[in-house]
């Protein structure tokens, strides 16, 4: 009996550190966890998730090119290779570990790769207006229940996902319009359901979701994130290699 | 005296092409290149984006070259246990990868092996090593 109540108290605890409340009784995110993976769907040949094609929706008749095919030139090629930022969603979809810190009005989102950070505010404001295209847009999140949904515009027009490390000559390219919407709430004790509605209609002739699992990871709170900075020993980019 | 090891260099073309890593491979590597040496460690450099390591490898003719091979980052090594003393200076390893496409003595380090047999993988989280069979 006295097992059981051990093992109870246990189970509690680890529920609780990972589908814990807000003061205000909205879920609490906060932790370290696994970048999203994929329910199933094709698989890179490459270390990150990538989008399942048959999800997509029809490209637009005239539309903007989703293909952009490799041109041989490294910086355009895989700008990442010089520590070009990856952007969202391909950044978020990385294989590396990610930690969220969340309070009433913000959702901080870090991700080891590059050092991604969003800072999502749950307050209830606007996006921002007049400000450039950026790499990772401008995101805003709300809740509907227990799900948060972050709504995130004002992308520049940059690579989508890492689909191109199988297939070069379809480097998958969103437009300057793209709207993403992430819908994100606990799955079980140990996982988030990560719901990704791709919105370019300038592309595609609808919007479209894919639905990921995202891992807790509690065990990885006590290392925590590492440092990742590009620039500090990038030896060999674009396949040449300088200095030894 | 440094000490150096047997030698061996693989530059056959395999059944099989490596999957590439995420961020570099494809764009320093060559996947039709693949290699493998042994020699011993001069050198550590435990930084991002890639962990690189330095091993003198002595040729058929006797000469010794230094080759640099770069593995994961440091974040994702460590997280799968692999941590910077696993490879020291003075270590004899064997290492298997695919050469730097501009020709130099520089790789990817895929794989490690130590004179004992144990052998860690320190390439990125998925990266491939030659002849593994999972690139296709």
């Amino acid at each position: 009996m006295k097992k059981f109540c051990l093992l109870f108290v246990v189970t509690c605890a680890s529920f609780a550190q990972n589908q814990g409340k807000m003061p205000d009784g909205k879920p609490n995110f906060s932790g370290t966890y696994e970048w999203p993976k994929a329910m199933g769907g094709e698989q890179c040949r490459c270390s990150a998730t990538i989008f399942d094609r048959k999800l997509f929706a029809p490209l637009k008749p005239g539309g903007e090119p989703f293909f952009e095919p490799h041109n041989g030139d490294p910086r355009h090629d895989e700008p990442r290779d010089f520590c070009m930022p990856a952007g969202f969603p391909s950044g978020m979809l990385s294989a590396n570990a990610m930690q969220f810190f969340q309070t009433k009005d913000y959702l901080i989102m870090v991700h080891e790769f590059q050092r991604m950070t969003r800072v999502i505010p749950l307050d209830g404001r606007k996006h921002r207006e007049d400000i450039e295209p950026s790499f990772y847009g401008d995101p805003v999140g709300h809740w509907e229940g227990d799900t948060l949904v972050i709504e995130t515009t004002n992308f520049k027009r940059w690579g989508l996902d890492d689909y191109f490390y199988t297939d070069p000559n379809q480097y998958r390219m969103h437009s300057d319009a793209l709207k993403t919407i992430e819908r994100i709430r606990w799955k079980d004790q140990k996982t988030l359901s990560y719901n990704l509605t791709i919105d370019d209609p300038k592309i595609f002739t609808a919007a479209w979701s894919q639905e990921f699992s995202i891992a807790a990871k509690p065990e990885w709170d006590a290392a925590g994130l590492y440092e990742y900075v590009c620039e500090e020993n990038n030896r060999c980019p674009g396949g040449k290699c300088q200095g030894k | 005296m440094r000490k150096v090891f047997a030698f061996s260099l693989v530059l056959a073309t395999l059944a099989t092409l490596p999957a590439s890593a995420h961020h570099s491979f494809a764009a320093e590597f060559d996947a039709g290149k693949p290699v493998k040496m042994t020699g011993v460690v001069t050198k550590v450099e435990w930084q991002n984006p890639h962990i690189w390591f330095y091993v003198d490898v002595k040729g058929d003719d006797g000469k010794v070259t230094n080759w640099g091979f770069s593995g994961g980052a440091p974040g994702q090594l460590m997280r799968r246990g692999i941590v910077k003393k696993v490879i020291q200076e003075g270590m004899t390893v064997t290492v298997e990868g695919f050469r730097s496409k501009d020709g130099s003595n520089n790789a990817n380090g895929a794989r490690v092996t130590f004179p004992d047999g144990r052998s860690v993988f320190t390439a990125g989280s998925e990266d491939r090593v030659p002849g593994d069979g999972k690139g296709k």
